[in-house]
């Protein structure tokens, strides 16, 4: 059930069967991506991959003595640029691996240019999405719906990518959806139907419980990709953005120039598996704590080194030195940073606002500390639009809304029309008529009595209040309470077990957030195992 | 049943689930159940019963569903079922997902597209060498034209009025050409030449393939050919006029464009570029410290944990194998990376991409492995590491000792009238025990040479047999086998430590009750002697004090004139006169030193007879134990053996004959090396047989020689590591300034610089 390990091993696979030698990875835009999430440069250099080339760039030069590796998608492009490939090879050797099902008339266009006898392999690996974490993944579409429906090209490329996360997993599942999302529906239909097609694909050994694929629309949780983010990977990509686990750091002032884009990747920076979960406070203390070691190890540079044992232990901490050197300024410049940014922006106060306008349910106290923060010059009008939106979707419906009234201070305050549309444009999209369960009061009493305790308690993190929805869906699902007239089974068996293995996937892209949710819901849960996966991941710029 | 229901109170135990009266017991409830209830509704009991059925049900489904997961995910099902939910870092290993070969459907298509391709290329290269096979410059045109005529039906004139490649009309000005491979028609401006140099080449080199084909297509079918081919047309003929280059072979694009493919394919064959040469010999060497490096790190630790289950030599001299690999690669990589660099059309960038990466991936690869590298200990340290360990072990088996020898001075208080019995049976079953070891003598050798030692144990032999079964194994280079093998050997000594640890407790026991027999004749003899004693105390004890002080000195020098066993029986046959004066004395510095010569005197002067098995008995458990704590005398100031000497203070009421043999001197007729010397110094080291002048026994004791040695040895050691280490920070200095690291550089060269000095330092010193 770990994606990146999924990927990784195809990947593996893949350099492993091609024997010695040296080698070129062929790649398109998006296996490129795909690759680049689970082997570093260093990793995949040790395994004689030299090169790494884009099946569409036109000056590769032949390089016979290479062998190549093709790892594409089998779109109808990469198909013609690998056949005129094969008529004019520029390698030795050919191994060609599709991240998905490819049609029996493309094979045997491609074996009828390989006239020169040069390919030595034709599968398919499915690796055709974006592992994040070993729990996450993602498509990267933006943008996927046309108002609610699915835009075509786009549900092909979903129904693809959710396919080949089945295989990779090898997991032929149940699916849920959920109801009062059309796309939803749609989707669990095209994913039922590709099963059924590739039926011999999906002939997996069978276990007791069968995995179950949730399918959710994000219009059921609009909040949750709104609200400001305190752990540190949900923050890294609030406030910067992680584009496949890579961050741009080019707009931070006073930047040195290595540190322009910097990579963030759980699989080889320990640092940032160790904390990509904690919240910020958290991160200050660690990271001072990463500094204090590093003064340590610090060699005393500009002391001389007199004896020769401080020679040899200056010499055989050089590298580790600097690689711990390298991974203190990323992480320093990183946080440092995020700091700056929260306190520019003002961020604590705004998200303190923000997880009362999600989470409590006082109209006026809200609504007065809306306004007031909307009279802060130090917001910024994005956050603005922000907190006017969350209060738009939870207050939609409230007898005394005052909508207008803060639009109106939107547009004083100099929000642009841009951000003003999105307010309505978003309660269009998640709200209440949308919406098939209800996001804000809760729903039993188990659930009432629950909030009665959390607010005797009171809250000890009122920057962490806010639960995603799913939270709340996942373990409804675990414990087999989710009810089959809101999310019902495409097809006619239902699971009567407690599922074990589940695949959640939401339109619309899931959040850090909820990928931090359903990591606790792995550690918590025996016996579960949950894997989350959006078209995309979210932070609020989406 | 109901009250159970209530939630008011829980109650625990064997309640009875009738009556709710706690029993102690399963049983206790069994019988109350029998006995009050078993009048009562029987419905209850079936209850009970299904209960337990559903739960032993319910047991079995989680087992079973449990040994499903575990197939299925190899070793790791039973994390799920520990506790709580797992990290998804932590998730079980799956296999490989999903795959699905297209192969056999892709070679089925290509197979009959090569079929034709082949067939194609064939035709095209027979036709091409019957175009080459005359001689075309003394042959007339027309000749020529009948032959390549022949060779190829040409198309009909009329049936082509367009050029099929650029679709021009065909008229007067643009004449149609025929391609003589094919016998296609194009235009002028379509049609492709072929040198003859070119097509000889393409000839001859498919020539060897072909030869079949050629040789019964000679010249009978071409004559044949002619005749089929020679509907020529009026254009044809006055297209003869404007065709001067003869030397060269008309043809269609699509021809020259398969024979291209074809040159293209011959010339791969037979031209390996030099980058690939260069990296099958970086890949080689990379492969060969693959090899060699982890045999030489386990070595590496293995030293530096001052075991002796290598030699440091040995060891030493792989470190500079595999650093000279490493200066290959470095070599090797370079040389790729400036490969081309100085040729007149500069390589195509992605050359140099490659060569780039390639040194790139070369100088991770060192990084890595380089730091991996462990440093050796100097020869001195080594020393220092062996002995520390020694003792260690040493400490540990002395603490053990003394447990297991108090409780069996408790028992044999009560024992103390079977004692001399059993002494007596001891006696007899420790004269057999040399016998085992001349048999040992005698077969051991035919495992491999190297064993002279005898091996009394089967463990022993054990891993006599492993080593040298790694001996071979390294030679015959197998790694894998050779990592199983040292891990084998190295349980073996484990197992064998612990034995040996066993047996030395099993000693001391019968040591003790030895003892006790010896007290007895001790207590006479210390009567008749003690005037004796006492007189000479006097003088030696004096005497002792001094020799103490300088007993640095004294020592090698005592031992010095005579080294050998020799001197050791004179000595020891010295001590029954003169106890005082004989090696023991200095050995034992202490406050009883009162005691020691009258006892050793004592259990010498009567004892002779018991001699053999006394010291068959006590020197093994005691060398170890001498040696070491004598070792460290030896290197201690000399004010501080008395406290050096603790350990030996404890146990001189073991005993103090034991001292006498526990000392190397005084052990002349020690029966062979016996089991627990390897303890000390291993399998390899060699034989250590008391004669041999490399006894460890000695090592410590003649210090004072043996540092002088070790004083000398360390320069060139020292050297050695100064040179690694500027190899080394060359190493770095390379890297950061690849990386532009500038300040990194800088430090990094100052370091260089002091290295030198030193280094050059040192070489003047000696000279």
């Amino acid at each position: 059930m770990n994606v990146v390990f999924a990927v990784k091993q195809y990947v593996s696979k893949m350099i492993e069967d091609s024997g010695p030698g040296m080698k070129v990875l062929l790649m398109d835009k998006e296996t490129t991506g795909i690759v680049s999430m689970v082997y570093t440069q260093s990793e995949i250099l040790q395994k004689e991959v030299y090169l790494f080339e884009r099946i569409d760039s036109q000056n590769r030069e032949i390089m016979k003595h290479l062998k190549a590796i093709c790892f594409l998608r089998p779109t109808k492009e990469n198909v013609d640029y690998l056949i005129q490939e094969l008529r004019r090879p520029k390698y030795s050797i050919y191994f060609i691996y599709f991240s998905n099902v490819i049609s029996k008339s493309d094979v045997k266009s491609l074996a009828e240019a390989d006239e020169q006898e040069v390919v030595a392999e034709v599968q398919e690996f499915y690796g055709d999405y974006i592992a994040v974490n070993p729990h996450l993944f993602s498509l990267n579409i933006l943008g996927c719906c046309q108002g609610r429906n699915w835009d075509p090209a786009q549900l092909s490329r979903t129904t693809q990518g959710l396919t080949a996360l089945l295989l990779s997993l090898k997991k032929c599942p149940m699916i849920r959806y959920q109801l009062s999302s059309e796309a939803a529906k749609r989707l669990a239909e095209c994913v039922k139907q590709v099963i059924t097609k590739e039926y011999e694909l999906f002939e997996f050994r069978r276990t007791e419980v069968p995995p179950l694929l949730l399918i959710l629309d994000r219009c059921d949780d609009a909040i949750t990709p709104l609200l400001n983010q305190w752990t540190y990977q949900a923050m890294v990509h609030e406030l910067l953005g992680i584009n496949n686990n890579r961050i741009d750091l080019s707009r931070v002032p006073g930047i040195s120039k290595d540190l322009r884009e910097v990579v963030l990747s759980a699989e080889n920076d320990e640092f940032y598996a160790n904390n990509m979960y904690l919240n910020f406070a958290e991160i200050g203390s660690n990271i001072k704590n990463l500094m204090e070691d590093f003064q340590k190890r610090k060699p005393k540079e500009q002391q001389k080194l007199e004896s020769i044992a401080d020679m040899k232990a200056f010499v055989e901490n050089y590298p580790q030195f600097k690689k711990m050197s390298g991974t203190v300024s990323k992480h320093v410049t990183v946080v440092g940073e995020l700091s700056r940014l929260v306190s520019e922006r003002n961020l604590l106060e705004v998200s303190e606002v923000e997880q009362e306008l999600a989470c409590q349910n006082d109209h006026s106290s809200a609504l007065q500390n809306v306004k007031r923060l909307l009279q802060n010059p130090k917001v910024t009008e994005f956050d603005a639009a922000r907190l006017v939106m969350l209060y738009a979707l939870h207050y939609e419906r409230h007898s005394s809304n005052s909508l207008p009234g803060l639009i109106v201070d939107l547009r004083n305050k100099g929000v642009s029309e841009k951000y003003r549309k999105l307010v309505s444009a978003v309660v269009e999209y998640g709200g209440k008529r949308v919406r098939g369960s209800d996001l804000f009061s809760p729903k039993d009493a188990v659930a009432i009595t629950k909030q009665f305790l959390k607010g005797l308690k009171g809250v000890e993190n009122v920057y962490t209040q806010h639960q995603p929805f799913l939270h709340e869906t996942l373990d409804h699902l675990i414990k087999g309470r989710l009810k089959e007239n809101l999310y019902p089974y495409l097809g006619p068996s239902t699971l009567r077990d407690r599922p074990q293995d589940i695949i959640v996937f939401v339109i619309g892209g899931a959040t850090y957030e909820e990928a931090l949710t359903v990591y606790n819901l792995n550690r918590t849960t025996p016996g579960v195992r949950i894997v989350l996966g959006g078209t995309t991941v979210h932070n609020t710029k989406r | 049943m109901a009250t159970l229901d209530d939630p008011g109170e829980v109650r625990e135990g064997f309640l009875c689930p009738l009556c709710l009266k706690d029993l102690q017991s399963f049983y206790q409830l069994q019988s109350h159940y029998e006995e009050e209830h078993s009048g009562e509704d029987r419905d209850v009991k079936g209850q009970i019963k299904s209960l337990v059925q559903k739960a032993k049900k319910a047991k079995n489904k989680l087992l079973k569903r449990e040994g499903d997961d575990r197939a299925e995910a190899g070793a790791h099902g039973y994390e799920s079922f520990s506790y709580g939910g797992v990290d998804p870092y932590m998730w079980e290993p799956q296999e490989l997902g999903a795959v699905r070969s297209h192969l056999s459907d892709f070679k089925k298509h290509r197979a009959a597209r090569i079929d034709h391709y082949v067939v194609e290329v064939n035709k095209l290269i027979i036709r091409l060498e019957k175009l080459t096979a005359f001689d075309r410059a003394n042959t007339e045109s027309a000749k020529i034209r009948a032959i390549e005529k022949s060779v190829v039906p040409w198309v009909n004139d009329q049936d082509v009025p367009f050029c099929p490649d650029c679709g021009n009309k065909f008229s007067i000005r643009n004449r149609r050409h025929h391609c003589r491979l094919c016998g296609s028609i194009m235009c002028k401006k379509c049609m492709e030449l072929i040198g003859l140099p070119w097509a000889n080449k393409l000839t001859s080199a498919s020539k060897d393939s072909l030869s079949t084909h050629t040789s019964p297509s000679q010249s009978p079918n071409s004559v044949h050919g002619s005749r089929r081919g020679s509907i020529s047309s009026m254009s044809s003929v006055s297209s003869v006029l404007d065709e001067k280059d003869d030397d060269r072979i008309r043809c269609c694009a699509h021809c020259k464009d398969t024979l291209l493919k074809r040159e293209q394919q011959i010339n791969e064959k037979e031209h390996t570029p030099d980058i690939v040469k260069l990296y099958e010999k970086l890949r080689l060497c990379m492969e060969k410290v693959d090899q060699k490096a982890p045999e030489y790190i386990s070595m590496a630790a293995s030293l530096n944990a001052g075991e002796t289950t290598y030699s440091l030599e040995h060891a030493s001299d792989l470190r500079l194998e595999v650093q000279k690999v490493y200066e290959l690669i470095d070599a090797l990589s370079k040389k790729i990376l400036t490969l081309g660099l100085n040729q007149d059309p500069p390589p195509h960038p992605h050359t140099l991409r490659l060569q780039r990466m390639i040194r790139y991936s070369a100088t991770l690869f060192v990084q890595e492995k380089l730091l991996g590298l462990m440093s050796l200990p100097t020869k001195e340290q080594f020393e220092e590491l062996k002995w520390k360990r020694k003792q260690d072990l040493e400490r540990k088996r002395t603490m053990e000792r003394q447990v297991s020898l108090e409780s069996q001075r408790r028992l044999e208080v009560r024992q103390s009238g079977l004692s001399s019995r059993a002494a007596n049976g001891e006696v007899t079953s420790l004269r057999r025990g040399p016998a085992p070891l001349r048999k040992a003598e005698g077969w051991l050798p035919l495992s491999e040479g190297q064993g002279q030692r005898e091996d009394p144990d089967p463990l022993l032999q054990q891993i006599h047999n492993i080593t040298s079964f790694i001996r071979q194994a390294k030679a015959a280079g197998r790694v894998d086998e050779m990592c199983t093998l040292q891990e084998n050997l190295r349980q073996l000594q484990d197992e064998y430590d612990q034995q040996q640890t066993e047996k030395a407790i099993e000693l001391s026991r019968r040591q003790a009750e030895e003892e006790d027999l010896q007290r007895e004749q001790l207590q006479m003899l210390w009567e008749r002697e003690r005037e004796r004693e006492q007189e000479q105390f006097r003088v030696s004890s004096f005497h002792t004090r001094t020799r103490s002080l300088d007993f640095r000195e004294l020592t090698p020098f005592q031992l010095e004139p005579s080294p050998g066993p020799r001197t050791h029986l004179t000595y020891a046959l010295d001590l029954d006169p003169s106890p005082p004066q004989s090696g023991t004395a200095p050995e034992t510095p202490s406050p009883t030193v009162a005691r020691v010569p009258g006892q050793g005197m004592s259990q010498h002067s009567d004892t002779s007879s018991l001699n053999p098995f006394a010291q068959g008995l006590c020197s093994p458990t005691e060398e170890g134990v001498a040696s070491p704590a004598a070792a460290e005398a030896a290197l201690c100031p000399a004010a501080a053996t008395l406290k050096e000497y603790n350990p030996f203070e404890e146990e001189e009421e073991e005993g103090e004959q034991e001292k006498a043999s526990g000392n190397p001197f005084g052990d002349p007729d020690r029966p062979g090396p016996n089991p627990f010397d390897e303890e000390d110094d291993h399998p390899p080291p060699g034989p250590s047989s008391p004669p041999a002048p490399g006894n460890p026994f000695e090592e410590p004791v003649c210090t004072n020689p043996f540092e002088v040695d070790s004083d000398e040895a360390e320069e060139p050691i020292e050297e050695e590591l100064l040179l690694q280490q500027i190899d080394n920070i060359k190493a770095y200095i390379f890297d950061a300034k690849q990386c532009g690291r500038l300040d990194e550089v800088e430090v990094l060269t100052e370091n260089l610089r002091e290295l030198k000095c030193t280094l050059a330092k040192q070489k003047g010193g000696p000279d």
